[in-house]
Order: structure tokens, then C-alpha cells, then sequence
């Protein structure tokens, strides 16, 4: 029993606890959203798009209609999402601190759609990682120590006999907390910071294998706005871009507060009233966390306000990286922008209605990649009895 | 390696269990029930099961799901993405090629099975005794594969299980064809005696519609070839039956009483192998119960009336003929007839004369028989000719009812009279070790609706229930099983269900059977059926060709 503990104590020089182990799924804990967490203004000069006169908003129906009827393969055929959960292991103290120990199943996967009927995954990259405090390199070797941590770990006989393994160990920083600050959160979000790696790696892979181009785009579920690089990888920001000229991310939920006028009055109301099938004007913003970065980002109604109950109910964000330099300039070209949102207005049935809660602003392969990866997740027992 | 089509699942509401498991399989992929499929098991072995019902079934949790999926009742909106979906396919557990009967496991490969394979897991791979009664095909497309099927004699002839019971709708069942199939697979094994020593067969039928069994030692000019190849792989000559003889009731111009063409009789007689049968007052007045198969007798004034006929009581002893009898009758009908016992009132006695007489007005009922044109008593001629391989037809098309029945009753009678050694002379051994009566619409004698003093009714339960020890087998066809008495079904060790309507499969007899077998039964193509019997791990969905003899294309 807790034997993979036992071996960490014994390594890191700490004391574990073997206190109560659970999920941090079914706890309240505050997340790190890599969503609306400024104010955009809208003004002419961060206009997103190459046409300036869109005022209030503009129909895609007919688009997409015409895509419909028109037998045109729909532009989206990949669908990307992410997702981890998280775990509170046990305590291990170093000196007279005490610190949690987290662990996390992190899932990325892609599903292809090359038929309407063949939908399929394409990619899955599964991770089992381990949280310890920064502390728990007492010769402050940093990367080298925790790799070779997760070597020494997967060598156990407990974890060979269950035949699973840890891809990484990481650390979370062993600061005094501020006010509010929890470790656990730390762990929480150094988890979804590798997530967030995965994903990217998943995209350059996709790249790499030439499957995005303009006739394949791909949906990445939520937000793209990753926030800066590590100094380990990816560092070429031009070829970074250039890796998502193919990638909308589109994001169910929003803060339609933090979309302002010019004169930081909320446009919130507007989005609430877009037309069925119509999108704003986009804008373009960039983002302290993803320097050198900039962003175009629109709304689009999918579906009715008549047949949804909240007032942002049926209204996607979508968002798309300005890659060239001309992009940055004008804005991306209100056709590309038209053309992905006709498209993601066609991607609006079948729906998870009586499935999700969210089903007014789910797309469904979307939803189905979600699926996927989650049934992939070793169940909560399992996990925690690896420990 | 077989091809893998699918996987178990088994799930915390719908477990595997030794019975039974369930497996995904793609929406398109085409099987169906009693397709046997095979599911990799524990210790390198299989475990094979019948396909019982297979469901598709979708994320969407309820049809409002499925209505808004289509913008909310658009019929005409395709989407992008067809919502994901597949088949699941319940299969009920026939065996392990181990033995292992553990739980099949979640994730387990599931396949189709080879030829040799599915003979194995449906124990058709080593019959003891074996007897063609179909074939039977499986899977589709290139994976295609058909299979003989031989059944044990032993379990439909006796010793270890006997008598058949074929029910179906008229027309579509294809009844007849299919008791004729089996009946020309048995008489060709007994007479290539693929059979123990001291066995022997001989056959009573009866034709109950038409022509239908009477040119059945005649060639079949319209068999195709495919019929053809159907029975060599069965391993049956494609000849029509042997040692045929036919019996049609006596009528002056050989048209009152039967379907039969004139010609085609006078052939049959030439030949020698066609006899009139005719019923004598004398001989035959210890049938006279049979008329009264029918008749409800509670008070026993019928049975009362019989017996003092019987007996020869009263002015009925000196009695030879049946127009004498009626008179004699008719005179006890009248009140203060002299001589009449007073327990048996005017009215009995009027309403026996009232049932025999319009059964009487038949030729059938004669004063003598002239053998030199070939007329027989049907009692006397069984009882004392059949012998080994014969093939006895008796028609009783064009009788009416109550004839049939008399008929039916009096030939059953003999058979089992002759069985038991109370009739005739002959040396046990000159008698067929079994005989096998073969009877459409055994409904008329054997509902659950008929009295129970019936005395048909009576001998056909003592047929199903001790006819196998005497080599009495009872081949029965009817429309719906479930009006068949309980006691005869109840007996019967092999069962063939045809096509048949939703009211009859609602019924307790069907309660046994999965839903999707009850509704593949209202849909049975003509010429299939299922099959039960005691040696089979699973109901059958067999086929058989069409018959070797003479078919009337209109009756």
C-alpha cells in the first residue's frame, strides 16, 4: 500500500500523511480560464476584418444555405478538445511545510469527419502526471530531478503490475501564498498548463501530417488565446501562427460584460440580440499572455432565441489567429470569416439536447470529441487506488 | 483469423451472463437472428452465441433530441454530422469450444463463424443417426455460408423423442411440403437401411386438399437444377416417393369423393397401386363412434345408443347392411315403437339417426367390396398388407368433415390396433417397426375445442404419449399451434414453425421465444421455418427444396 508514496517521501526527504484522497472534480475549486478575462473595445481601428462597414451585424444564412445545398463538403473535418482531471493524492511536509501532492489524467484528442457518417479519432495523447511542490527538488535541479523521479516511479512494481505509467512529474512553485492562494490550486493549473502543451503539440502534429489546409479547417473546443510559450518549445512565433492559419476556436461560454464600445459601454445587449444566423463585426485584440499574438474574434447566433432559454444561449465566440503580417494589418479577409461562420452555422444539428445543459452552443462533433476523450479517462477508483 | 465485427459490452445495467451477451456492431453491418457468432473467451477459447435480437440505438437521449436535431422538425435537413450510432446485439450463449461458461468479457472480439464452426456450436457436427430436414444459411454477402442440417432420427422417430408437429398459415407455410420433405428423407434412409437391423418404416398419409399427395410417386418435371443441388448436398436423391399406394373413397363415377381425375385413377388402379375403400356394415359398425367425434355427449345417450347397437340388442343383431341400420333407426324414432329401450328417449334416438344418416348417404358405405376392381377395406388392407418402405395415401380430400374424421378415426384405430397385436394374424415381424401417420389440419381432431370423449381425440393423445414404445409416430400439421390440445403438442419432441400472424404468436405457446423470433415468425419467407428439437442448442431458421413429386399446380 501506498507505495508509490512511501517511494517519493523516501526521495524527496519528506513525510507523507496518507490523508484523503479524492477528486477535484466534485469540489468547487477556481479554475483557470483562458477566456474572457479583459475588456475588449471596440473601435474602428481594431476592426478584425478586412470589411469596415459592417455596423450591427451581418446574415450568413444564405451562405450557408448555399454550402448546404450547393453538396459542398463542410470546411471543418477535425475537432480538437482537451481535458484533465484532477486529483488530491496526499500531503507530504519538507521541513515544517506542508504541501499537497496532485495527480491528473490529462486527455487531448482529435476526431476526423470525413463522412457524415465517419466520424473518427484521429489522434489521443493520454497523460498521467504527478504535482509535487518545487521544494521537492531539494538540490534544485529542477526539470532533470522530476524526469528522473518519473523514471524511478514507473520502475515500481506496483505501477508496472497495473501497466500504467507517469509521463511526467512536475512542480508547482513552493511561494508563500498570498491571501485567497491555495497549492492545490497550483498544482491545479501547472496540470492544465500541460494540457494546454498537448494540445498545441496535437495541432503542429496535424500540421505536420498535412491534414489543415483550406478545405479541412479545425475546431479547437474553447478559446485559442494561449497564454506565453515556455522557453522550451515552440519558440518561432511566426511558425507558431502559421501552424493555426487552419484553427478556429470556438467557445460555448463567454463573458459578453468584457466586450465594450469605444466608450466601455457593454455590448452584451447586442450580442443577446443577434439575429438567427447572423455574426458581429470581428475585432481584433491581442493578449498579454500571448505576446506578439494578435486575435480576431466575432459572435454568431446558431440558433433562435425562441427555441433557447438564456439570452446568450445559442451564441458562439469564435476566435482565429491573424497569421500574415496583412492580416494584422486589414484584418482577416470578411470572406474567410463569412465562410467559417456559414460553416459553423451548418455544423449546429444534430444537437445534445437532453445531454448537455449547453446544448444551444455545442456543436456536435465537437461535443462527440469530448466524449471521446473523456471515456478514456481511467475511472476515479482505479486512479486513486493507484496511490 | 475470422474478420471482427464487433465487441461485447457489458455494462453496469446490462451485464454478460452465462445465457446471454450483448455486442456493438457497426449500424450497416447486416446479421441477423439466428445468426451464430463467436466471442474470443478466456483461456484461448470461444464462446458462440445466436444472434436473438439486435437494436440500434443513438446518443440522443429521447426523440425531442432527434426532433430539434433536425432544426426542430425540418424533415428536409441533413446534417453535417449523422449523430453517432450503431447496433447492439443480444446473443443467448450455445456453447464454448472449452466449455468455459464464465461471462463473456467486456471488450471481447466478436466475430462470425466459419462452416465448420457454426456446425459445432449448433451440435450439428456429429449427429448420431442423421436426418436430413433442411438446410439452413447465414450471414450475408461474401460471408454467405450454407449448412445441411441432419437431426438425430432417434429424437424424431424413437426411441429417445418422437412425433412432429409443423404449424403455419395456410399457403405461405408450405406445411405439407415440408412433412413430405422429411417423410422423403426418412423412407430414402430406410430404404438405403442406413438404419440398425429389425427397424423398418412404413407411411399413412392423408390427402386433405386437392391432388396435393395424390402423384407423389411421381416425378417433379419442374425441380430446378438448384432444388437439385439442394438435396445431393443433403445427401437425398432427387426420385420421388416408393411404393406408393393410394386409396380413394368408393363413389359409382369416381368423381363424388375425390379431386382425382377419373384417368388418372383408372392408371393408379391399372397399375395396381390404387385401391377404392369402402366401409360394410358388418365389418365396420364398431366404427360408428367416430361419427360422433364431434358431437358433445354428456348425458352418454349417444354412447347408450352405440353400445346397444354394438351389442346387437334390440332388432339390431341380424343387421347387415347400412340401409337396413338406417331404417331400423328411423323406426325407433317414431313414438311408442315397439321394442325400443325405454331409457333412451324418442328425441336421443332422433338425434343419432339425424348425425349418421347424412354421413350414410356416401357411397363409401356399401354392402360388399368387389377385390377384383381393386376395392378394399381400408381397415382390413392396412392391417393386413402394409409392410416395410410403404407408402399408404389415403384421400379423404372431398369428404366432408365428419367423413374425414370417420376415416381418420377408423385408420388410426387400425394402425394402433395392429401395433398392439389385437388384429389379424400376421408374425410381429412382417409388421413395419414404425409407422408414421402424417395429418394436415390435425385442428379437426385434436383442438383444445374438441369434447373430451372424442374418440379421435383420445387415440391421438394415446398415440403422442405411448405411440413411441409401439413405433407410432404422429407427423401433425395445422394451421395454429395453439389450438392444438396440450397433451399432443405437449408429446411432440420435434417442432417446425412456419409463418404465422401476430394474433397466434401473441399466445402462451410463444411465450418461450424472444420477441424478435415471434416477429420473424409473422414474416417467414415461404418454405422456412423454425425448427426446436430436443438435440438442438438453439431454435433453428432452416429452408428445404421444393418437393421431388408431382406438384398440381391447381390442386
Amino acid at each position: 500500500m501506498n507505495d508509490i508514496l512511501r517511494f517519493i517521501a523516501e526521495t524527496t526527504g519528506g513525510t507523507y500523511y496518507k490523508s484523503f484522497r479524492y477528486s477535484f472534480e466534485g469540489v468547487e475549486v477556481p479554475t483557470v480560464v483562458y477566456d474572457d478575462n479583459r475588456i475588449i473595445i471596440m473601435s474602428p481601428d481594431k476592426i478584425g476584418e478586412t470589411d469596415k462597414t459592417i455596423r450591427a451585424s451581418k446574415s450568413v444564412e444564405n451562405l450557408a444555405n448555399n454550402i448546404m445545398r450547393g453538396g459542398k463538403p463542410p470546411l471543418f473535418k477535425f475537432f480538437l478538445d482537451g481535458t484533465r482531471r484532477t486529483y488530491k493524492i496526499d500531503d507530504i511536509s519538507y521541513g515544517e511545510r506542508i504541501y499537497p501532492i496532485i495527480a491528473g489524467q490529462i486527455l487531448v484528442g482529435c476526431c476526423k469527419r470525413s463522412q457524415p457518417d465517419m466520424f473518427k479519432s484521429s489522434l489521443l495523447e493520454t497523460q498521467i502526471v504527478l504535482v509535487l511542490p518545487d521544494c521537492a527538488d531539494k538540490d534544485d535541479k529542477k526539470t532533470l530531478f522530476f524526469n528522473s523521479l518519473a523514471d524511478k516511479i514507473n520502475n515500481l512494481s506496483v505501477i508496472k503490475k497495473r501497466g500504467v505509467s507517469f509521463q511526467k512529474v512536475l512542480s508547482y512553485p513552493d511561494k508563500e501564498l498570498k491571501e485567497g492562494e491555495k497549492y492545490e490550486n497550483k498544482g491545479i493549473a501547472r496540470i492544465q498548463d500541460e494540457m494546454v502543451e498537448a494540445e498545441k503539440r496535437m495541432v503542429v502534429q496535424l500540421v505536420k501530417e498535412k491534414k489543415l489546409n483550406n478545405r479541412s479547417y479545425l475546431i479547437k473546443d474553447g478559446s485559442i488565446e494561449y497564454k506565453k510559450m515556455g522557453s522550451d518549445d515552440y519558440r518561432d512565433l511566426s511558425a507558431i501562427k502559421s501552424n493555426y492559419r487552419c484553427v478556429v476556436g470556438v467557445s460555448k461560454e463567454f463573458n459578453p460584460e468584457l466586450f465594450k464600445d469605444k466608450r466601455h459601454k457593454t455590448l452584451a445587449k447586442r450580442i443577446a440580440e443577434l439575429p438567427l444566423f447572423h455574426r458581429t463585426q470581428a475585432f481584433k485584440y491581442t493578449n498579454e499572455r500571448a505576446p506578439g499574438v494578435e486575435f480576431c474574434i466575432w459572435y454568431l447566433r446558431i440558433r433562435s432565441t425562441e427555441r433557447t432559454v438564456g439570452l446568450f444561449d445559442g451564441v458562439i465566440k469564435v476566435e482565429k489567429i491573424l497569421v500574415s503580417d496583412e492580416e494584422q494589418e486589414k484584418g482577416l479577409d470578411s470572406d474567410e470569416i463569412d465562410l467559417i461562420s456559414a460553416n459553423l452555422v451548418n455544423e449546429r444539428n444534430p444537437t445534445c439536447y437532453g445531454l448537455d445543459t449547453r446544448w444551444a452552443n455545442h456543436l456536435y462533433p465537437v461535443y462527440l470529441t469530448e466524449k471521446y476523450i473523456k471515456s478514456n479517462y481511467i475511472s476515479e477508483i482505479q486512479f486513486l487506488n493507484l496511490f | 483469423m475470422a474478420k471482427v465485427i464487433g465487441r461485447a459490452a457489458a455494462t453496469e445495467k446490462i451485464p454478460t451472463t452465462i445465457d446471454e451477451f450483448y455486442f456493438w456492431t457497426d449500424k450497416e453491418k447486416i446479421l441477423n437472428p439466428f445468426d451464430v457468432i463467436k466471442a474470443k473467451h478466456i483461456q484461448d477459447s470461444y464462446t458462440f452465441g445466436v444472434v436473438e435480437e439486435i437494436s440500434h440505438i443513438t446518443d440522443a437521449p429521447s426523440y425531442l433530441s432527434s426532433y430539434i436535431s433536425s432544426d426542430f422538425g425540418d424533415v428536409s435537413y441533413i446534417a453535417n454530422t449523422q449523430r453517432v450510432g450503431l447496433n447492439f446485439v443480444k446473443a443467448k450463449v450455445i456453447g464454448n469450444t472449452k466449455g468455459i461458461y464464465t461471462p463473456v468479457l467486456d471488450g471481447s472480439e466478436v466475430s462470425l463463424g466459419d462452416e465448420k464452426e457454426v456446425q459445432k456450436a449448433l451440435g450439428l457436427d456429429e449427429v448420431k443417426n442423421p436426418l436430413a430436414c433442411g438446410y439452413l444459411e447465414m450471414y450475408e454477402a461474401k460471408d454467405k455460408i450454407r449448412l445441411p442440417v441432419f437431426l438425430n432420427s432417434d429424437f424424431l422417430l424413437g426411441p429417445e423423442g418422437a412425433h412432429l408437429n409443423i404449424s403455419g398459415i395456410s399457403g405461405l407455410a408450405a406445411k405439407t411440403s415440408y412433412g413430405m420433405f422429411l417423410i422423403k428423407a426418412v423412407q430414402q434412409r430406410y430404404l438405403q437401411r442406413d438404419i440398425p437391423k429389425n427397424e423398418s418404416v412404413a407411411f399413412v398419409l392423408f390427402n386433405i386438399k386437392g391432388r396435393d399427395l395424390l402423384a407423389i410417386d411421381e416425378l417433379n418435371d419442374e425441380l430446378s437444377e438448384n432444388d437439385k443441388g439442394l438435396y445431393r448436398d443433403l445427401k437425398l436423391d432427387d426420385k420421388p416417393f416408393q411404393n406408393v399406394t393410394y386409396f380413394y373413397p368408393y363413389d359409382k363415377d369416381d368423381s363424388t369423393n375425390t379431386y382425382a381425375k377419373k384417368t388418372d385413377v383408372a392408371a393408379q388402379i391399372d397399375a395396381d397401386k390404387a385401391f377404392k375403400y369402402k366401409y360394410l356394415y358388418e365389418e365396420d359398425k364398431d366404427c360408428m363412434e367416430l361419427f360422433f367425434s364431434n358431437i358433445d355427449d354428456p348425458q352418454e345417450t349417444m354412447s347408450s345408443i352405440i353400445n346397444l347397437i354394438l351389442n346387437g340388442e334390440a332388432n339390431f343383431g341380424g343387421i347387415r347392411s347400412w340401409g337396413d341400420f338406417v331404417e331400423e333407426v328411423k323406426s325407433y324414432t317414431e313414438k311408442n315403437a315397439a321394442g325400443r329401450d325405454k331409457s333412451i328417449s324418442v328425441l336421443s334416438w332422433r338425434k343419432f339417426l339425424r348425425i349418421i344418416k347424412k354421413s350414410l348417404t356416401n357411397p363409401i358405405f356399401a354392402k360388399r367390396v368387389d377385390p377384383k376392381k381393386n376395392e378394399t377395406r381400408l381397415r382390413e388392407h392396412i392391417t393386413q398388407k402394409i409392410k416395410k418402405d410403404d407408402v399408404y395415401v389415403i384421400d379423404i380430400a372431398k369428404l366432408d368433415e365428419d367423413m374425414q374424421a370417420f376415416v381418420f378415426g377408423d385408420v388410426v384405430n387400425s394402425i394402433y390396433e395392429m401395433k398392439l397385436g389385437q388384429v389379424g394374424d400376421r408374425e410381429p415381424d412382417e409388421i413395419p417397426s414404425k409407422i408414421v401417420i402424417f395429418v394436415d389440419e390435425l385442428n379437426k381432431y385434436a383442438s383444445g375445442d374438441v369434447p373430451k370423449n372424442s374418440p379421435i381425440l383420445r387415440k391421438i393423445i394415446e398415440i403422442t404419449e405411448r405411440g413411441r414404445s409401439l413405433g407410432l409416430i404422429l407427423f401433425s400439421a395445422e394451421q395454429f399451434k395453439s389450438a392444438i390440445h396440450d397433451r399432443v403438442k405437449g408429446n411432440c419432441s420435434t417442432h417446425a414453425y412456419g409463418r404465422t400472424n401476430a394474433i397466434e404468436v401473441s399466445k402462451n405457446d410463444y411465450r418461450y421465444l424472444p420477441p424478435v423470433y415471434k416477429g420473424m415468425m409473422t414474416r417467414l419467407p415461404q418454405g422456412e421455418y423454425i425448427i426446436q428439437n430436443p438435440v438442438l442448442r438453439s431454435l433453428l431458421n432452416i429452408k428445404f427444396p421444393n418437393p421431388v413429386y408431382k406438384q398440381y399446380k391447381n390442386g
